[in-house]
């Protein structure tokens, strides 16, 4: 991805390098700052949009090339015509949502009346939560409502989200939903 | 949003009511202090004063609750005044189209309401018709009964003094605010609007943006640059979401879910598109056939067959008359009625009013699928606060979703561009996309329903095939949602082969020949490519920020919404400096028009080949009057359903006479009860969003705003002893919440016709969860069960509540 | 060619934005803090934090006013605490930018005189008496980029560039914000290199706004005049 870069700004005197340079011989790195190298300066560069109100702002995600290829650094996309750049404090602090050690990597499950999460896998997760859609739904599939209509429905499922995921998948949702014949899907808009 | 967030910059005045955009979409004051530096006045109206207020040039306090009768005051204004702009009234508004002769507004009812089943039956709201079904119109505005002489009738009682004691606006605030705003009447100037949930959730939700909508088209600020009716939408796709119609009521791009009544598609469709009889009325809605049975075909492929109504009765149906949104699901969970359920990418134990219900209602089910990034206080409601496990019979399922940067596809943001993002980093562990987990789920599911279940059609044959190497893959639904040619077919004398992408839904067809996910998203991905993807800085020829080939907004990547208006019946625009399109004599030029027909020329002598500027309505003009709308045609001021007031000072209905209330055990409520004194209200604060879900887990957001608050001004909290800083109890009829108080300025003690009303706010954004302390819980605990008569949004804007020292 | 910031605080809307945008850039730990009543977290400065946006609630002339102060170093032309601290390993002018600038170094030297040597109160000491401050983000500007929270900021309220243009960009928007508030002013222009634009008098903002605030009434003339003692040590410490 080619990203430009319009907040150039010109330094006279100075090369990017630099900053070593002292003349004294002492290391002159400031407290906990890199100042001879970019931290991103070997990241691989991707636009995102903000994932949190609706401005929709562009940034750039720095991500490793090496190691364990991590998010090293996210901010504003200076090429974005709407953000030209900035972020406010939930979008500049994005890479905390990515690399935070509070997100779940696993499924999980929890047996009735358990007090405690089980980590389970996909394969058993989804094969389980598929059997269960189908159980509830065949006992409780309405063909047609009580005047006799054809309704085709289940009332005993429902699904609530989400403006939190992308287009493709909120239609990939809905279809799955009405296809099973959810009627109770509601999401966000409506609250 | 009509318009889009970079056209703020163009506006004369800006008023910010129902949102705090310097918090909530900080990005937006880009362009908000652009206009400022530019002369432009920035209105604040507000519960309390917010950073938007602290850049504000003027603003008021206003009690939760009371913006209709705000509004309805400006609208008094304007007309008293004179401050609208009347040629854009006459032609583009309904102002001059004739009212039945049995409407009629007393005692605070419109004509046709029914005592016991609290519905309005709405045949004497209708326009008189002449012989050949249009409707009678005197665009001279004089008729006694023509809308403009209605709405001066209706607004005539909401006088300065009126409203002032409702509000608690002082009169010399309120004239101040429409004198500024009602200058943008002035042809060329342009006001805006920035709105939120602030107008949305409450009883009288739809009319507070109704009242707002009745304004821009008097001042003739709607379809132009700077002005335009802006919802400022809370989450990065919500707007996306909405289109694709992750709710109850519609179907992808705003097409309705059929009734029980609905039996056939052909009845479906009859239903739905609404005719007109007027050649000048362009009726857009009358293509909804081709929409419709264009989405059938993406959901079912080539098993969807003219022969069988192409899988119409495949799909679910509801109930003619009832309503199954977020309040009623919930209801129907806390009964026991619902079995098995879906928290996808949601966090309902926080962010749903009255969360203790909904809390207890979670209880009641089977088995709780929970998608999300983090544990959730959804996901984990059974070890929360009050819970037993060991008496919890709820199987939880907990899915680890990726982040955004983690993987790749498009969100639509509030000014409708939709934007693609990529994959930046894997999925952190064993986390994966949601696309990636709903592809697979569904596949599991139809593999059970290979060996028989009930009505095993719609699974059998949904069509559902996007992955690529085994993987779910955005690009093929981006497509679906577009649109193919499914034939070689000819339309509009132009040859498309079977196969290829449909450039644009106007060449949908109704036949089976072409499919289409949403109809709105058609032109987003074509043969050209990936619309959405596009980075082009260069702005379009009239140079007011467009940026047309950057990303791709629906329709048609029409920038500005209603942009016919834009222009007086020549086609000049209004605004000479800012002008979005421009009949140049044989073309429109500047935004994509809102349809490309010459200009109207005249209003005595229509050109015959033009269209009124208003294509999506019915009849093509504005809807001032708006017969559709549950509570009436114009919007009236009633109080919440939690007030602080015996009386309506407005009219004898002390609330929305048709408003959603919910009357169980659990849905509790209490007016002018001295046990819940203050107003509450509920909102956010820069630094989190929405539950907090995806900012209180971050330290670094978690450190600029720790715990939850309530706001209280340094007069309330003299009265009840409360010291800056210290924790409280906040209770309501349905829970109480534990806070820190914020003893402010910010906030004043309102007078509410000669009596002191305290008001105090809360941040929804904290859960038990997160922080681990565990003491931060959601003022959802706090909010009612009750919703807007038209859309059901729950009132978690406007609350009786106390506040106790601990 | 030196460098400047132009902090307006006029149209600053403490998003905090540059509050977590320079946590972000540097790697530094968030603080366990509360809520103390107030919007503004945390409470101070600290060896963890660059950068603060103040906030505070003001009647002016019958008028609310939320004021707000996106504070950091102010990388003073002649800064005292380098001149007090007289170690140029620990605590020295960059040429290029004119970024002042603390090392590793600084562990070990005074720490509480070079605090107190500073007129605007900014430095602060790890639990090892390391100190640390803003940075100018020297190492994004020397590779072309605009400091975190410059970049960062959507409204136009922190501005960095080449130390004239700031100035005359400041001086412009002096005259406009003055049209409207008679008291704006900028502060200490010709001392810093981050020159803040306020609408009122600064003390109203910060206590430690202008260096005419400076502890115990002395005066940033004073203040510099203390130099003179550190400055022999420096030479010597050299020697």
């Amino acid at each position: 991805m080619n990203v430009s870069r319009r907040e150039f700004i010109q330094i006279t005197g100075a090369t990017a390098a630099g900053l070593a340079v002292s003349g004294l011989g002492f290391d002159l790195s400031p407290v906990k700052s890199r100042a001879q190298m970019l931290k991103t300066q070997y990241a691989r560069e991707t636009v995102t949009i903000c994932p949190y109100c609706a401005v929709g702002c562009g940034a750039i995600v720095h991500t490793g090339k090496r190691g364990a290829g991590r998010v090293i650094n996210i901010e504003g996309d200076p090429d974005h015509v709407i953000n030209q750049g900035a972020l406010c404090s939930k979008g500049a602090s994005l890479k905390q949502l990515a690399e935070n050690e509070k997100r779940l990597l696993e499924p999980m499950y929890r047996a009735p009346n358990s007090d405690k999460w089980r980590t389970v896998s996909w394969d058993w997760a989804l094969n389980e939560i598929a059997k269960r859609v189908k159980a509830t739904r065949d006992a409780t599939f309405t063909a047609k409502n009580a005047k006799g209509q054809v309704v085709n429905r289940t009332t005993a499922i429902a699904s609530v989200g989400s403006a939190a995921i992308d287009n493709e998948e909120c239609w990939l949702l809905q279809a799955m939903m009405r296809a099973l014949g959810l009627v109770y899907i509601e999401h966000q808009a409506r609250i | 949003m009509t318009n889009h967030w970079i056209d703020i910059k163009n506006s004369d005045c800006i008023l910010i009511c129902g949102s705090n955009a310097a918090e909530n979409h900080p990005i937006s004051f880009k362009y908000v202090t652009e206009a400022r530096k530019k002369g432009a006045t920035l209105i604040s109206v507000d519960p309390r004063f917010t950073r938007t207020s602290a850049k504000a040039d003027i603003f008021a306090q206003i009690r939760s609750g009371t913006d209709i009768a705000f509004l309805g005051g400006m609208i008094k204004y304007i007309l008293d005044n004179r401050l609208y702009n009347k040629a854009y009234v006459a032609a583009y508004t309904n102002a001059p189209f004739i009212v039945g002769k049995d409407f009629s507004f007393k005692k605070g009812l419109f004509s046709g309401y029914d005592k016991t089943t609290r519905k309005y039956d709405k045949k004497t709201w209708a326009f008189e018709l002449d012989e050949k079904g249009v409707p009678k119109m005197d665009r001279s505005l004089k008729h006694p009964r023509c809308v403009f002489q209605l709405l001066k009738k209706h607004y005539s009682r909401y006088t300065p003094d009126k409203v002032s004691r409702i509000t608690g606006i002082a009169v010399k605030d309120l004239k101040r605010i429409y004198k500024a705003y009602g200058a943008t009447g002035a042809p060329g100037k342009a006001g805006t609007i920035m709105y939120a949930m602030g107008w949305t959730q409450h009883t009288v939700g739809t009319q507070n943006i109704r009242t707002m909508a009745i304004i821009q088209l008097l001042l003739g600020n709607m379809g132009v640059s700077g002005g335009g009716v802006n919802a400022l939408r809370g989450e990065s796709n919500v707007q996306g979401s909405t289109d694709h119609c992750l709710l109850w009521h519609i179907w992808p791009g705003y097409l309705k879910t059929p009734r029980a009544s609905n039996g056939s598609l052909d009845a479906y469709n009859k239903k739905y598109t609404p005719k007109s009889n007027d050649p000048l009325s362009a009726n857009w809605w009358r293509n909804y056939p081709k929409y419709s049975v264009s989405l059938l075909k993406s959901f079912f492929g080539e098993a969807a067959t003219a022969a069988n109504d192409f899988g119409y009765n495949w799909l679910p149906k509801v109930d003619d008359g009832v309503p199954y949104s977020w309040l009623d699901l919930f209801d129907a969970m806390y009964k026991g009625q619902i079995k098995g359920f879906f928290a996808w990418g949601q966090n309902p134990a926080c962010s749903g009013s009255n969360a203790g219900k909904v809390r207890q209602a979670l209880k009641n089910l089977d088995w709780l699928v929970n998608v999300n990034l983090f544990d959730n206080e959804t996901g984990s409601f059974w070890k929360g606060p009050g819970m037993d496990p060991a008496q919890i019979k709820t199987e939880v399922f907990m899915l680890p979703a990726c982040v955004s940067v983690e993987k790749e596809g498009s969100i639509t943001n509030s000014g409708r561009w939709m934007q693609w993002r990529y994959q930046g980093p894997k999925p952190m562990g064993n986390s994966r996309p949601d696309g990636d987990i709903i592809m697979d789920l569904f596949q599991r599911i139809r593999a059970l329903y290979q060996d028989g279940g009930a009505f095993p059609e719609p699974i059998r044959n949904l069509k559902w095939d996007y992955l690529t190497d085994g993987k779910y893959d955005p690009h093929k639904v981006a497509k679906e949602i577009n649109g193919y040619f499914l034939k070689d077919v000819t339309v509009k004398g132009k040859a498309f082969k079977k196969g290829t992408l449909v450039p644009s839904f106007t060449y949908l067809q109704a036949d089976g020949s072409t499919s289409s996910g949403n109809w709105l998203y058609c032109n987003s991905y074509t043969e050209k490519g990936n619309m959405a993807a596009r980075r082009s800085k260069r702005d379009a020829v009239n140079g007011i920020g467009l940026f047309p080939k950057f990303a791709w907004c629906w329709p048609v990547n029409r920038r500005i919404i209603y942009n016919r208006a834009s222009v007086d019946l020549k086609g000049e625009p209004w605004d000479k400096n800012h002008w979005v399109i421009r009949w140049t004599g044989s073309k429109w030029i500047g935004d994509v028009p809102d349809g490309g027909w010459p200009p109207l020329g005249s209003l005595e002598k229509p050109d015959p080949k033009s269209k009124w500027a208003f294509i999506m309505r019915k009849h093509g003009h504005a809807q001032i009057f708006g017969p559709g709308r549950a509570e009436g045609p114009f919007p009236e001021h009633y109080e919440p359903l939690e007030c602080p007031v015996e009386k309506n000072l407005m009219n004898p209905q002390r609330v929305n006479p048709v408003a959603a209330i919910f009357e169980g055990r659990a849905d509790t409520f209490a007016t002018c009860d001295p046990r819940y004194p203050y107003v509450g209200t509920t909102y956010r604060v820069s630094e989190h969003w929405q539950t907090g879900l995806m900012t209180r887990t971050q330290p670094w957001l978690l450190e600029l705003q720790p715990q939850v608050f309530v706001e209280m001004s340094e007069e309330l909290a003299k009265l009840k002893g409360i010291k800056n800083g210290e924790r409280v109890l906040a209770k309501s009829a349905r829970g109480s919440l534990e806070c820190t108080a914020i003893v402010t300025k910010r906030i004043k003690p309102l007078n509410i016709a000669g009596t002191v009303v305290h008001e105090v706010g809360f941040p929804y954004h904290y859960g038990w969860r997160w922080p681990e302390s565990g003491k931060e819980d959601s003022a959802n605990l706090l909010t009612p069960s009750a919703g807007d008569a038209n859309t059901r949004i729950p009132e978690t804007k406007a609350f009786m509540v106390n506040i106790v020292k601990i | 060619m030196s460098k400047s910031f132009f902090v307006d605080t006029t149209v600053c809307t403490a998003c905090r934005g540059c509050q977590v945008a320079c946590k972000q850039w540097h790697d530094l730990p968030a603080e366990t803090t509360q809520n103390r009543g107030s919007y503004q977290n945390p409470e101070d400065l600290s060896f963890d934090t660059y950068k603060l946006v103040r906030m505070k609630e003001r009647e002016i002339g019958g008028k609310l006013q939320w004021l707000f102060f996106p504070e950091q170093c102010r990388h003073c032309l002649e800064p005292p605490c380098r001149d007090t601290a007289g170690q140029p390993e620990a605590i020295y002018t960059d040429s290029a930018t004119g970024a002042v600038l603390y090392t590793a170094n600084t562990r070990g030297l005074n720490v509480k005189e070079i605090i107190e040597a500073c007129p605007y109160n900014i430095p602060r000491a790890s639990q090892d008496g390391t100190l640390a401050k803003c940075d100018m983000c020297v190492d994004r500007v020397k590779n072309g980029l605009q400091p975190a929270c410059v970049k960062t900021c959507p409204t136009g309220a922190m501005n960095f560039g080449d130390r004239e243009a700031m100035l005359a960009m400041a001086k412009k928007r002096l005259k406009e914000v003055q049209a409207k508030y008679p008291k704006a002013s900028l502060l200490d222009p010709e001392d810093v290199r981050v020159v803040y634009l306020t609408a009122f008098d600064p003390a109203l903002y910060h206590e430690f706004a202008v260096a005419s605030g400076y502890a115990s009434g002395i005066t940033r003339q004073v203040a510099l005049r203390k130099m003179a003692a550190p400055l022999t040590r420096w030479i010597r410490a050299l020697g």
